[in-house]
C-alpha cells in the first residue's frame, strides 16, 4: 500500500503539487479581507512602493516642474468651483442669500504622484505617494484637474492604493445633472455605464454625470463625465448608457486626493458592499 | 538547486518595479506586457514543470503582495501559466525552446491564459460579459507578452547570466 501511495505520488508529483499551490491560491483569495493578511499587504506594498516611487523619481525627473503642479490644484479647486456653480444657478444662489445659508462646502486638496500602476482591463488600480502620515485615509475620494477618478481602498504609512473607475468591483451612485436622474455607475471592462434608466426620462447625449447627493462613498457634485450613447433595452422600458469620463484615468499621473470622510458608520457599511 | 531558485527571485525585483511603473507607460487601451511572465515561462522551459509551477506561485504570490491586487490572483494565474509551459519542456530541447519561434508562441499560449484568468477571478461585476472580452483581457495581453519576449530569442541570454 505504502509502495503503492510511493508510485502514485512519484507518478503524479506535477499535478499534485498544481493542485497543492492551486488550492492555497484560492484559500488566499478567500481571505484577503482577514486583518493578518491585510497586515501583511499593507507591509510589503509599503516597501516596495518605496522602490517604484525611486524607479518614478528618475522618469519623473525629465517632467518636474513645482510651479506646474501648483497650476494643477488651482485647476482640480476650480473645476469643482465650477461645477458646483453651474448646478446651482443664479436663482439658487439668490434663494441661498434670502435664506442666508452659508456656503459652507470647502474640500482640502491634497496634491499626490502616481507612483505605479496596475494595468488591467478589469481592475485598475493605482499606488499614491502620501498616505496615513498625511492623513490619508480608506475612503476619500481622488479626482485629477478634470474629475473624479477613484477612491482610496487601502493605506499604508506613506502609500496608499487607489480604486479607478476602470475598476470593476467600484459601484458609484451617481446623478445626471440636468434632469436629476440617479443611478449606479460600473466598469463593465468595456466602458463606463449606468443601466437600467427608465425610458421616459430625456436624456441626450452629451449630459453632465457627477457624483450623486445619494452616496456616501463620495461627496455630491464631484464631475465624472458626459453621456456618450445610450441604448434602449429588448422591452424599450431602460436605458443603458454609457459615459466617457473627463479624467484621462490611463494617463493621468497628478492627482488630488480629497480630504473627505462620509459618515463612519455608513462609510464603513459602503466599503463592505464594494468588497 | 537553490541558488536556481534564488535567481529568478532577484531578478524579479526589478522586473516587478518595471512592470508596476514603465510598463503603464507602453499600454494601449489598457492592454499590458506581462514582464514577469516571460521570466517565469522562460524558467519553465529550462528547469522544468515542476521548477516553474513552484517559481509561478512563489513569484505571483510576491507580485500580488507590492502591487496593491487582491492576494492570490497573480499567484493562481502563474501557477496555471507555468503548469501549461511546463507541457513544453523537454531536457533535449531546452534550445530550441528558448531560442526559437516556439519560445513566443509558448509565452503567447501562456499569456493569454493568465491573463485572462487573473482578470476572470479579479471581477465579481456580472456587468462583465468575458466572452466578449476574451479579446480585450487575453488574446491583446497575450500577444503583447509575446512580442516583448522577442528580444530572448533574438539576443538569446548567455549561460549562466539569467
Amino acid at each position: 500500500m505504502l509502495n503503492f501511495l510511493r508510485r502514485f505520488i512519484y507518478q503524479f508529483k506535477e499535478y499534485i503539487l498544481f493542485v497543492l499551490l492551486v488550492i492555497i491560491s484560492l484559500s488566499l483569495l478567500a481571505s484577503n479581507d482577514k486583518p493578518e493578511v491585510k497586515r501583511i499587504r499593507t507591509f510589503a506594498l509599503g516597501n516596495f512602493a518605496v522602490v517604484n516611487s525611486l524607479l518614478n523619481y528618475i522618469t519623473d525627473l525629465f517632467k518636474s516642474n513645482p510651479s506646474y503642479y501648483q497650476l494643477k490644484e488651482e485647476n482640480a479647486r476650480l473645476m469643482l468651483e465650477i461645477n458646483r456653480l453651474r448646478k446651482e444657478g443664479i436663482e439658487n444662489e439668490n434663494l441661498r442669500t434670502m435664506l442666508s445659508i452659508p456656503d459652507t462646502i470647502h474640500y482640502k486638496l491634497v496634491a499626490v504622484d502616481v507612483v505605479s500602476k496596475l494595468v488591467n482591463r478589469v481592475q485598475g488600480n493605482f499606488i499614491l505617494n502620501k498616505g496615513l502620515s498625511d492623513s490619508i485615509r480608506v475612503g476619500m475620494p481622488v479626482i485629477s484637474s478634470k474629475g473624479l477618478v477613484g477612491l482610496i481602498s487601502d493605506v499604508t504609512e506613506n502609500f496608499s492604493v487607489v480604486k479607478t473607475l476602470y475598476n470593476s468591483s467600484l459601484n458609484i451612485a451617481v446623478t445626471v445633472q440636468n434632469i436629476n436622474v440617479d443611478g449606479v455607475l460600473s466598469w463593465n471592462g468595456h466602458e463606463l455605464i449606468i443601466k437600467n434608466i427608465p425610458t421616459t426620462y430625456e436624456i441626450n447625449v452629451g449630459d453632465k454625470v457627477e457624483t450623486s447627493d445619494f452616496s456616501s462613498l463620495f461627496p455630491p457634485n464631484i464631475p465624472i463625465g458626459v453621456i456618450s450613447k445610450k441604448e434602449s433595452l429588448a422591452l424599450g422600458l431602460l436605458h443603458t448608457i454609457f459615459i466617457e469620463p473627463y479624467a484621462d484615468i490611463r494617463s493621468v499621473s497628478n492627482l488630488f486626493i480629497l480630504k473627505v470622510v462620509p459618515s463612519k458608520q455608513i462609510n464603513q457599511l459602503e466599503m463592505n458592499l464594494m468588497k | 538547486m537553490l541558488w536556481n531558485y534564488l535567481k529568478p527571485v532577484l531578478i524579479f525585483i526589478p522586473l516587478a518595479a518595471l512592470q508596476l511603473v514603465m510598463v503603464p507607460l507602453i499600454t494601449v487601451l489598457d492592454v499590458a506586457p506581462n514582464l514577469i511572465l516571460i521570466l517565469i515561462v522562460y524558467y519553465t522551459l529550462i528547469y522544468g514543470q515542476i521548477f516553474g509551477i513552484i517559481l509561478g506561485f512563489v513569484l505571483g504570490l510576491l507580485f500580488d503582495l507590492i502591487s496593491g491586487g487582491m492576494l492570490g490572483a497573480s499567484a493562481l494565474a502563474f501557477t496555471v501559466a507555468a503548469f501549461i509551459a511546463g507541457y513544453f519542456y523537454s531536457e533535449n530541447k531546452i534550445d530550441i525552446n528558448t531560442a526559437s519561434l516556439l519560445f513566443v508562441i509558448i509565452l503567447f499560449l501562456c499569456g493569454f491564459v493568465n491573463s485572462f484568468l487573473y482578470s476572470s477571478i479579479m471581477t465579481d461585476n456580472p456587468d462583465v460579459n468575458f466572452v466578449n472580452l476574451i479579446l480585450d483581457i487575453g488574446i491583446l495581453p497575450g500577444l503583447y507578452t509575446a512580442v516583448l519576449g522577442l528580444p530572448i530569442i533574438i539576443f538569446k541570454p548567455k549561460k549562466g547570466l539569467i
